[in-house]
């Protein structure tokens, strides 16, 4: 093999080639970043819950009732699974999980709507998901709203013309309007901050693996004693390099091909991209090879860095409203490159925003890109003493 | 028979031994699961998100808006924090991050409602923020359903209705729901008693494989064979055992701050739930056997596999996303998961209070994750015998 001169690319040209004979980390960095965002994207790939089994229990038994139940059955959310004659009955369903929500029309539903007055038809939601209780409230809720209009229109404000009625239905109209997530669905609220996630940890990963099999085979130091790895810039810029290139790769293919292929929102422009992916990667390929420093076996990057991803994905504030963050945690979300860098993302190619727009979370990336570089070089200083003072005892 | 006890006995002191040399061992096992604990409960406090952060966008101002801008500002979920009339500044508001929501009263809407023709207003949501926009969207929504009343109910009082009689005509049907188990939706309930046993599960499919392995690695499986007396469960469950009572006492903290201190809702009792406890635990154990035994020897192999399956699981246990929803084969891929079964163990006894026997198949699954392993000792023999550490 040809051996540059330039340290750097020694350095460099080395932990590539460390990297393509490793199958262990290859796992890590190849596969893990091509493969599990097409697993994610399909586990959520339906988006929303859709037609979810309830039952009913039609106390009434008029026609008005079972107009009601139909309009339920009718809308896209649920559907009614089941009639059951006592609570009892639906009560066993509910527990033998074969519906996840019960209606109740009570006996005097339409005698009392007849008379005018108000009735209340009860809704019981199973909380296994939060999204079972949501989806049963609004297709229920609606049916509500439309019938009370009927009702209110129909049988007790006379109306002569269509523009009269239209008016008594909605005296004030009101749009909804869901914005860069149109359908309202998981996929793709959850996919895009899980993706940069993905980076972050699979850098973690792969980092950690390559500098415990350092330590492992030079015997506790994370450089090899040769006359190459004198220069501490060479070194980091040189390990740095491999991975950022490497993970800037495949962050554009998660922008653009994993985003493509399961039809996620993307409204990026590629330069606001690139300015966003610069600095996250940076940060993060840095922030991997300070910690990784503290390994000193290639398997307890696995055990440090793997259980991480949950915690990090609630301290971004992404999937629990970060509003609602308690201070002492935003603090410490803010030492990892996840927190900005899945707000920024989700930012950048979810809502269209430029850079200017996350001005603060690139200047965040920014600062903690430096911050773990200068960190990486202090560590690297003194892995370079330590080495440089056992070569002379031996 | 004593022979044997005493051998697993001896195994044991040598485990301890090695947990007490590495650092490692003690942060993960003990530091990072309670840290985890208070990570959570902390964190998700307030139970339902309240006050999130919303624009106003007032294009009217007049002292009608005003008036229902300020019913909106006492809603539970909503707090403006931009006042503005320009709705581009509320959009690079929202594309800053700074708010979820926009409510936007456009120009006219006084005059339109004044001269009886059909205001519109609207409200944007950014589902990007899916937790944040629901919450948001429910409370803006049930705002403008109740303008709408509020005007209906004006225009009847001025003819002479009573009150009750105005109730029936603009709200007859009144929907009461019951979101059972936990009436306040508090999502920290329901979360933490997914997320933090379920962290505390992976970490323990991950040192299950990661201990065994190590003795490959340091070269010394037959040594532990050899003290087994040749016997593979003996050597597991001597390797095993320190790592079961420390996580199930874990694991029973957890509880007990769950259940006792935390007063989250428990209708099966804490003795119960930490029988449940016990049972995740010796499940999680079974599913890192089980991985190392699919790879034996080759401890990364078998650590990879319980992280990228562990960390999956949290998707597949359905609690944000249900699994009622996704497709076929997740459906069944997420049965061979504990935390999905220790999950619906949960919702059933603790959340529910109904009988175990209905969710007998899960109990069931997880015995069945913690027994399998044994049907595949002869791999563990085979690798115990003549497999070496691969890196």
């Amino acid at each position: 093999m040809i051996r540059p001169k330039f340290p750097i690319l020694h350095v460099w040209l080395d932990e590539l080639s460390d990297i393509v004979k490793d199958e262990g980390i290859l796992i890590f960095i190849i596969l893990l970043p091509l493969a599990y965002p097409l697993l994610y994207a399909m586990i959520y790939n339906t988006e929303t819950q859709r037609e979810l089994p309830i039952c009913v229990v039609d106390d009434n038994m008029s026609a008005r009732s079972r107009d009601f139940i139909r309009r339920v059955d009718a809308t896209p959310e649920v559907k009614v699974a089941a009639h059951c004659v006592s609570m009892a009955d639906a009560q066993e369903l509910m527990r033998m999980r074969k519906v996840y929500g019960i209606l109740r029309i009570p006996s005097e539903f339409d005698t009392e709507l007849w008379r005018g007055n108000q009735t209340v038809v009860g809704l019981y939601s199973d909380l296994t998901s939060m999204l079972y209780y949501k989806v049963e409230y609004l297709a229920v809720i609606n049916v509500a709203q439309e019938l009370n209009r009927n009702i209110k229109v129909r049988e007790h404000q006379n109306t002569t013309t269509s523009r009269e009625e239209s008016l008594a239905r909605w005296p004030i109209r009101f749009d909804e309007v869901k914005m860069y997530n149109s359908a309202g669905g998981f996929a793709a609220f959850l996919i895009p901050p899980v993706l940069m996630l993905i980076l972050q940890q699979a850098l973690c990963l792969g980092v950690g693996m390559s500098m415990g099999r350092s330590r492992e085979r030079f015997h506790g130091l994370v450089i090899p004693p040769t006359k190459h790895y004198k220069n501490t810039l060479a070194i980091v810029l040189g390990k740095g390099l491999v991975h950022f290139l490497l993970f800037l790769l495949m962050a554009f293919y998660m922008s653009t091909c994993v985003t493509r292929w399961f039809g996620l929102p993307q409204l990026a422009h590629f330069v606001d991209l690139l300015g966003f992916f610069i600095p996250y990667l940076l940060a993060c390929t840095y922030m991997a090879i300070f910690y990784s420093s503290f390994i000193y076996r290639r398997e307890d990057c696995i055990l440090l860095f793997v259980f991480m991803s949950i915690p990090l994905l609630f301290l971004s504030g992404v999937s629990w409203p970060g509003a609602s963050i308690p201070p002492l945690w935003k603090v410490v979300g803010s030492v990892f490159p996840s927190t900005w860098g899945l707000n920024a993302y989700v930012r950048i190619s979810g809502m269209g925003a430029s850079l200017g727009d996350c001005r603060e979370e690139i200047m965040a990336l920014w600062i903690l890109a430096a911050i773990y570089f200068l960190l990486s070089c202090l560590m690297y200083m003194f892995e370079i003493r330590k080495a440089v003072g056992r070569s002379l005892l031996n | 028979m004593l022979d044997t006890i005493t051998n697993i006995w001896h195994i044991c002191r040598r485990e301890l031994r090695m947990f007490s040399q590495r650092p490692i061992f003690l942060v993960i096992m003990i530091v990072a699961p309670l840290g985890f604990l208070w990570m959570f409960t902390s964190l998700m406090q307030s139970g339902l998100p309240t006050k999130l952060p919303a624009a106003l966008v007032d294009e009217d101002n007049t002292h009608v808006t005003r008036q229902l801008t300020r019913i909106l500002g006492t809603m539970e979920e909503t707090h403006f924090v931009l006042e503005t009339n320009s709705f581009t500044e509320a959009r690079k508001a929202m594309q800053r991050g700074e708010v979820y929501a926009i409510f936007r009263i456009p120009k006219g809407t006084t005059e339109a409602a004044l001269t009886q023709r059909q205001p519109v207003i609207s409200f944007y949501t950014n589902d990007s923020y899916y937790v944040a926009a629901s919450l948001l969207m429910k409370d803006m929504r049930k705002m403008s359903e109740m303008a709408g009343l509020a005007m209906t109910r004006e225009t009847m009082r001025a003819r002479g209705f009573r009150d009750d009689q105005i109730m029936g005509t603009i709200q007859p049907i009144v929907v009461e729901s019951h979101p059972l188990g936990n009436p306040h939706l508090n999502y920290s309930v329901v979360l933490s008693n997914l997320i933090v046993p379920g962290l505390l599960m992976l970490v323990i499919m991950l040192t299950t494989s990661y201990a065994i392995g190590m003795e490959w690695k340091r070269g010394r499986q037959k040594k532990l064979y050899n003290m087994a007396g040749g016997k593979t469960w003996v050597a597991v469950v001597g390797k095993l055992l320190p790592q079961t009572m420390l996580y199930t006492l874990i694991f029973w903290l957890i509880d007990l701050v769950f259940y006792s201190y935390l007063q989250f809702p428990c209708q099966c009792g804490i003795p119960r739930m930490m029988l449940w406890g016990l049972l995740a635990v010796l499940a999680s154990q079974g599913f890192g056997l089980l991985m190392f035994e699919a790879f034996p020897g080759q401890m990364r192999m078998a650590m990879s596999a319980c992280s990228l399956l562990g960390v999956m699981q949290f998707s597949l246990a359905g609690f944000s996303f249900p699994v009622s929803a996704m497709d076929k084969p997740f459906q069944w891929l997420s049965n061979i998961f504990p935390l999905h079964h220790y999950f619906l163990i949960y919702v059933n006894q603790a959340l529910n209070g109904y009988a175990i026997s209905y969710v007998w198949s899960s109990v069931a699954a997880l015995v069945l994750i913690f027994l399998l392993p044994q049907v595949f000792f002869y791999r563990l023999t085979d690798a115990f015998l003549n497999k070496e550490y691969e890196p």
